[in-house]
């Protein structure tokens, strides 16, 4: 590749196919194009590489890009037991529902009964302090 | 190809996901000319939605997903395409890019624009992709236009082979179709960061501003690389250019 003589040829080049050349760049160009048909065909050349480029274009991504996406978030999240750690906690509250149930149903199944199932008997003194003192028909205690 | 089911690692999440940037600020609306104002008015919206649907996909509203989706996913999969070259890696690779997007929305902290937040995740998936396979010396068994897929229009889920209809005529179509393969051949063939420029500037037709963002690259810097990549694509296209 014949380098163009001139120092700043590869920015003033660069520039121009950007289209971002000033008015005063844009002549230090056509100068220097006038002055060397190397860098003029350099520049040809790099004109139309650009044209085979630009042609490319672009694509489209398959109509069910984020269907694939969506699939591959879910499938992850089941692999690192995201969903697993949300399906399993109202599980974990039942079971401590069941627990405690299942505690009060057997206190209360077994609150008659001492250590050793002998069933409780009421406790007479306490009997006796609710019961009201029977009254005379004269209106004098009972003997 | 890599595990499709296999989710990435925090530390593979963290090589791809950097934090957005503040933008600079826009240049007062009187210095510019009628289009530049259109098109910064046409950026500006396009911002403010983007905005909008990143506010609900953080709230977990999986339809601002599926919106930015819909919105970016032809980009990021013509992006993909013209840097790797075989289609199903390519559809493969964006799909992976959204999938990150939705794990690592929580990292964009809306400083800078979404659409240059996207396309670093993208064009780092891409070159840890490309590192990938060529450590495991993959090379495409399918050239993307000897795909059936691509030869059918795009409504039917092909490729739009622009160069068809550059040339009127039945017998061009299979000249352009034929083109199109050679450009994106020699395309794949040059350096990855000379690759991405071309693809970023020249096909998806990107603003330096835009691919400094992504890039990260100096003005300068990307200026004269991509001369360079445009030169090295010229040399290889030489035999094909009139």
């Amino acid at each position: 590749m014949a380098k163009p003589e001139t120092p700043n040829a590869e920015q003033l080049m660069s520039a121009y196919l950007d289209a971002e050349l000033g008015a005063d760049e844009e002549k230090e160009l056509q100068q220097m194009l006038a002055g060397s048909p190397e860098a003029k065909a350099e520049l040809g050349k790099l004109q139309s590489m650009l044209r085979l480029v630009k042609g490319l274009g672009e694509v489209e991504a398959p109509p069910d890009f984020y269907e694939k996406v969506a699939k591959k978030i879910r499938r992850r999240k089941w692999l690192r037991g995201e969903y697993l750690v949300a399906l399993s906690l109202p599980f974990q509250i039942l079971s401590v529902l069941v627990i405690l149930l299942v505690a009060v149903i057997y206190m209360m199944l077994h609150l008659d009964f001492d250590a050793g199932r002998r069933k409780l008997e009421r406790d007479p003194t306490v009997q006796q302090t609710k019961a009201p003192p029977p009254v005379a028909p004269d209106g004098g205690a009972a003997q | 190809m890599t595990d499709p089911e296999r989710a990435p690692s925090a530390e593979e999440l963290a090589a791809v996901v950097v934090p957005d940037e503040p933008e600079p600020p826009a240049p007062p609306p009187e210095t510019l000319t009628p289009e530049q104002r259109e098109e910064a008015a046409r950026r500006a919206e396009q911002d403010r939605r983007d905005r909008q649907l990143v506010r609900r996909l953080k709230q977990g509203d999986e339809a601002a997903f599926r919106e930015l989706v819909h919105t970016y996913q032809n980009r990021i999969f013509g992006l993909m395409l013209r840097m790797i070259g075989n289609r199903q890696e390519a559809e493969d690779l964006a799909q992976e890019v959204f999938i990150i997007v939705y794990r690592a929305i929580g990292n964009y902290r809306g400083e800078g624009r979404f659409y240059t937040w996207l396309y670093r995740v993208a064009t780092n998936t891409c070159k840890n992709r490309i590192k990938y396979l060529k450590g495991r010396n993959f090379h495409r068994t399918e050239d993307i236009d000897e795909t059936p897929q691509a030869q059918m229009p795009a409504a039917e889920g092909g490729a739009v082979v622009t160069f068809q209809s550059q040339v009127p005529g039945p017998e061009a179509m299979h000249e352009g179709a034929r083109m199109e393969s050679i450009v994106q051949r020699e395309l794949a063939a040059l350096d990855p960061d000379h690759r991405l420029l071309i693809v970023l500037r020249d096909v998806q037709g990107m603003s330096y501003q835009d691919i400094i963002k992504i890039t990260g690259l100096q003005e300068g810097t990307l200026k004269s690389r991509l001369h360079r990549a445009r030169l090295a694509l010229k040399e290889r296209l030489e035999p094909y250019l009139r």
